[in-house]
């Protein structure tokens, strides 16, 4: 049973209706302590993630990239608590959130992380509002009014859904779909959005509007996003890429925050470290 | 894993049916052996029997008549009563009456060339005997006899009479109706001891090359003097089998609806694997595969499924079959021991499993065939049975259904012969089941109509879990093929249940209500013999206080039309003061025909009879009584009459019966209490006639145990249609894994948004519990529609205001909302409990 809804959660970007204010730059919100995550296949053991530390700040974009297998995934979903780490911490907004019950864990990810995926995964009978509306109707809010509704309202705004809201996802083009996606995410305001590779099921048209809806909500709301990408254009929305290779962080590009997003730094960065 | 789940659950789910099935059928051919047996033990060698139609039995020149007839090599006469052991000295007199003994007087030397004795110990009769006795095995030992004890058996006049026993007869002998508690004694011995000079029956041994019927057309001309009736072995294992008929037919149609319910979970496992590797057949297309091969590989997967669930079906049906057996004990008077195993029954349920099983893939085998290499490539697995044709499944099952009626047991066409049996049975003859079927199929046709919003207002009560309900509500409109077939198989399994509850109820209601109509009284006193009507005992019971009334009620056949009919000796204005026989319109005026009954030459006949041989009101009846043919006028028709053995008796005046029928007496009193002085009387009454060997009954317990009897044979039907409730909650574990399987990374997406796995689980089970809900009240509504057509086909005219049993239904339908959320557990576990990662990474 929900403990906090989230309307009612006091995260300081959380106040309702109005846009929340810009959060502070310097204060962590996400910290990974020597993460390590191993897994059997077979009678064999692997280190999908060795040993690994990192940071991410308030309002700050991080991207996470590395090829296929380089652990990234893995590390997203340790992050925002979808798994735990065989050693090592995860601490999210003050809690320590690796070694947490399932009933502590879910109540974590309902009140303090969104969810974006490659696949978006809408339920097909509800339509654009219901889908937006889930994180409240699992918490038990009635999402057709009050804060909830403002809520929806204006992550809809957001991703430029207005006016879509009774259409089935199958009335939906794909990136419309994971702009839904993106809004269910967004709507309950969680301390941090994780975003895993939004971008791989879209053409490339599709992928920037996405990438622009994540650039908006962190640069105009102060949302704070961790994304993995293998895809260097994509990672060049971040303020930060962290660069993941065999289970490890390989290397750290600060590419600051900027209005435009072009990639080309970032992949002569990537070119100087042979990546 | 979910497949190879989806596989067991369907192997389960077709070896149920077939397990019923076997059991059906090897529970009927244990029926038709033992009837078979019952039959030959009854008729012996003999080719043909000639028994007495009246109670004085066939005289001494029928007899001789009999003996003369040309083709007529052996002839064995013997005399059949029932009556008591004399009690010893010793024996404390007690209230209740000992269990009767048939005393049966044969001809020595005849007698054994037509009845095999097998003894287990001493002597068979020889023709010097006289007060020389054989008992059967079973008697010896319930009353502690030997061989050279005496037993003594009470008689008619000359009073009881002492036989030394000679011989012991193993087993229980070879008369079903004597229970074994038998009595052989030389026939010249038993008719000094009930003071009779005839006998109740004559066998007849025919050298090879005579036929019985070449004997039966000349008997017909030789022996006009007296009535009496032709029966051959087959006619003897006819009229027993046509009394199980009714329950092999039912038990039969059950297996049916179960075999279609299983029909139901193999038509959704074949679709959802084709949708489930409809990539795989995209690859395989492109390769080059051709329709007919993909359309093999389909079947070939239903060949195997539906073979393993015969073999295990089979298995589990002879476990069946020997329950059913050891519960319904005995058919009327045909005990039953242990399922016969035979091959017929194996290879026939065997055949049947794995055909209905490939004609139930048969469509999604055509739907794999048809998908485009491209398409399946392009969008993967899509929507499971999308398209599933609902209809086209009920066309094969129609179809079915046609080519099961062809060969649909022989039974059903005597139970047609035996309809005029009065309506105790439910009649599933020919057209019962094909109703029955066709009103189940409709219903599947029906059920993707109503289901959705069926849903939404099942769900309305849900809504108190906002979430959970609207995911689930969401889930089961995803795919309605699907969902309408997992609610059908719910449908027509709960419809059986319900539908026979129905049955039951009125057949119960209608015997309890045909009793109180018929019967002038309270209490029934019973004798084993005819009481004569100079006898005192009932003056003697009328006197006692508190008593109202006592009336005589004699049973005895009758030949009409070449028939043996049932009538029943009565005292019209017994009836008439005690209100009793309902006339049916245009049935003739109630007084007259009682007043008309007494004054003799008049006929009161049931309905069914009526119906049955076109008699109306003022018709003459002849009865082909001896030299002179009795002819009665039809004064009255009656809904109900007094139930005889296998139908209901026509009426006649005491003087008819006594007079040309030659019946000797009443065979039970009705007593009729003065108001409020049953209980005080009772006691009275009841010692009054055990003095006299009468055995008093309580009309309830008349009624509860003819009730009790039905209850047990319908019980077990209920059990085995509940079968068909259990393997649509196979279905639904089935269909629920599936889409728990299909959803597993929304689900966890779900999750990651914060749903905690006991909200997940929620979901399932809800989901489980709206489709449950939905599809049991679809079944209760469908069940009663077909238990309302089956009482109003089988009864016809006498059935009463029709009225459910509403607490078995609600019965029922619980059982069906329980296996359908016990059937969520499992999925819904699976669904709560997946890592959400894990999930997020399925295909």
């Amino acid at each position: 049973m929900p403990t906090q809804p989230p309307v009612s959660s006091p995260s300081e970007a959380r106040s309702p209706g109005a846009a929340p204010a810009r959060p502070e730059r310097d204060g962590t919100i996400l910290e990974a302590r020597n993460l390590t995550k191993r897994y059997r296949l077979g009678k064999r053991e692997v280190d999908a993630l060795q040993d690994v530390s990192l940071k991410v700040r308030r309002g700050e974009f991080v991207a996470l990239m590395g090829p296929s297998g380089s652990g990234k995934s893995t590390l997203l979903h340790l992050l925002g608590g979808l798994d735990r780490p065989t050693s090592g911490e995860v601490v999210l907004d003050g809690e320590v959130v690796s070694h947490l019950s399932d009933r502590d864990a879910t109540r974590l990810r309902r009140e303090k992380t969104g969810f974006v995926f490659q696949f978006f995964n809408l339920i097909p009978l509800l339509d654009v509002y219901e889908n937006v509306a889930l994180p409240f109707t699992i918490a038990g809010i009635d999402p057709r009014h009050g804060e909830a509704a403002a809520r929806i309202k204006d992550v809809l705004e957001l991703v430029d859904l207005v006016g879509r809201e009774r259409n089935r996802p199958d009335q939906l083009s794909a990136g419309e779909q994971q702009r839904v996606a993106l809004a269910r995410a967004l709507v309950a305001q969680p301390a941090i959005l994780l975003a895993d590779e939004p971008t791989g099921n879209l053409d490339y048209a599709t992928g920037g509007e996405i990438l622009d809806g994540l650039w908006r909500s962190c640069d105009e709301r102060g949302q704070t996003i961790v994304l993995v990408t293998h895809d260097a254009r994509a990672a060049a929305y971040a303020d930060r890429v962290l660069v993941v290779g065999d289970g490890k962080i390989r290397d750290e590009i600060e590419l600051g925050r900027r209005a435009e997003h072009d990639a080309r730094p970032l992949i002569m960065r990537l070119a100087l470290l042979g990546l | 894993m979910a497949r190879r789940l989806r596989s067991a659950l369907t192997i389960a789910g077709v070896a149920l049916g077939v397990a019923v099935l076997f059991a059906s059928l090897s529970a009927g051919s244990t029926m038709d052996a033992a009837v078979d047996r019952a039959a030959t033990d009854e008729m012996g060698h003999a080719a043909l029997r000639v028994q007495a139609l009246e109670e004085r039995g066939l005289s001494q020149e029928a007899l001789s008549v009999v003996k003369r007839a040309a083709g007529v090599e052996v002839a064995a006469p013997a005399l059949e009563r029932k009556t008591y052991l004399a009690a010893s000295p010793n024996q404390t007199p007690s209230s209740t009456l000992p269990a009767p003994v048939t005393v049966l007087g044969i001809d020595p030397v005849a007698e054994p060339l037509l009845h095999d004795m097998p003894l287990s110990g001493g002597r068979l009769l020889i023709a010097t005997d006289a007060q020389d006795a054989l008992i059967t095995q079973t008697m010896a030992s319930q009353e502690r006899l030997r061989l050279g004890d005496t037993v003594t058996v009470s008689g008619a006049s000359s009073g009881p009479q002492a036989f030394t026993i000679v011989g012991i007869v193993a087993g229980d002998g070879s008369l079903p109706d004597a229970a074994g508690r038998l009595v052989i004694v030389p026939l010249a011995s038993a008719q000094a001891l009930f003071d009779s000079t005839g006998v109740t029956r004559v066998d007849l041994g025919t050298p090879p090359g005579v036929s019985a019927d070449e004997l039966i057309s000349q008997l017909e001309v030789m022996i006009t003097t007296e009535p009496y009736l032709l029966q051959k072995t087959s006619d003897t294992a006819d009229s027993l089998r046509a009394e199980t008929a009714d329950f092999r037919g039912t038990l039969l149609l059950v297996a049916a609806v179960v075999l279609f319910a299983g029909a139901f979970l193999v038509f959704n496992t074949l679709s959802m694997t084709v949708a489930e590797r409809m990539r795989e057949v995209g690859l395989l297309r492109a390769a080059g595969t051709t329709r007919p091969q993909v359309m093999s590989f389909v079947l070939l997967q239903a060949l195997v499924l539906g073979a393993v669930g015969s073999v295990v079906g089979v298995a589990a049906g002879i476990g069946l079959a020997v329950l059913t057996l050891l519960w319904v004990g005995s058919t009327g008077p045909v005990a039953l021991n242990g399922p016969e195993i035979s091959l017929g029954p194996v290879l026939l349920a065997m055949i049947i499993g794995v055909v209905v099983t490939l004609a139930a893939s048969l469509e999604p085998a055509w739907r794999a065939g048809r998908i485009s290499p491209v398409e399946a490539l392009r969008r993967g697995p899509a929507g499971a049975v999308a398209g599933a044709r609902l209809r086209w499944l009920a066309l094969v099952f129609g179809v079915l259904a046609l080519a099961a009626l062809a060969v649909w047991p022989k039974s059903s066409a005597s139970a047609a012969e035996a309809r005029g049996s009065g309506g105790l049975t439910v009649d599933s003859a020919m057209w019962g089941p094909l109703v029955l079927y066709g009103l189940l199929l409709a219903a599947v046709l029906i059920v993707p109509r109503v289901l959705r919003p069926l849903l939404r207002l099942v769900g309305i009560p849900f809504r108190v879990f906002r979430n959970e309900e609207r995911l689930a509500r969401s889930s089961l409109a995803r795919d309605t093929s699907r969902t309408a077939l997992t609610a059908g198989a719910l449908v027509i399994g709960l419809a059986m249940v319900v539908a026979l509850g129905t049955a039951v109820q009125n057949v119960r209601q209608i015997g309890a209500t045909w009793l109180t109509e018929t019967i002038p009284g309270s209490e029934l006193l019973t004798s084993i013999r005819p009481i004569s009507a100079t006898d005192p005992i009932r003056d003697q019971i009328a006197v006692l206080p508190g008593v109202k009334s006592v009336s005589p009620i004699g049973l005895f056949g009758v030949p009409l039309a070449g028939l043996r009919q049932q009538a029943a000796a009565i005292v019209g204005k017994d009836f008439a003061d005690d209100g009793r026989l309902t006339f049916v319109a245009d049935g003739g005026d109630r007084a007259a025909a009682l007043a008309a009954l007494d004054a003799g030459g008049a006929v009161i006949v049931p309905q069914s009879l009526a119906n049955e041989s076109a008699i109306r009101l003022g018709d003459t009846l002849t009865f082909t009584t001896g030299e002179t043919p009795t002819r009665l006028r039809v004064v009255g028709i009656v809904a109900h009459s007094i139930p005889g053995d296998a139908q209901e008796s026509i009426l006649v005046g005491w003087s008819d019966a006594l007079g040309p029928f030659g019946a000797s007496g009443a065979d039970f009193f009705a007593v009729r209490y003065e108001a409020g002085q049953e209980s005080s009387a009772r006691a009275a009454v009841d010692a009054t006639a055990s003095q006299y060997a009468l055995e008093p009954a309580d009309l309830g317990r008349v009624r509860g145990t003819v009730g009790d009897a039905l209850d047990r044979v319908f019980r077990l039907l209920d059990a085995l249609a509940l079968t068909a409730v259990l393997v649509a909650g196979l279905g639904m574990v089935n269909t629920l894994s599936m889409s728990v399987f299909e959803r597993a990374r929304e689900i966890g997406v779900l999750r990651a948004a914060g749903m905690s796995s006991r909200q997940v689980w929620g979901m399932v089970v809800i989901e489980a519990g709206v489709l449950g809900i939905a599809g049991s009240l679809m079944g209760a509504v469908v069940g009663l529609l077909v238990g309302g057509s089956l009482v109003a086909w089988s009864i016809g005219s006498l059935a009463l205001a029709f009225d459910p049993p509403w607490t078995s239904i609600a019965l029922a339908v619980l059982a069906g909302v329980l296996i359908s959320v016990t059937a969520s557990i499992y999925p819904a576990g699976i669904a709560s409990r997946q890592s959400i990662v894990r999930a997020l990474q399925h295909e």
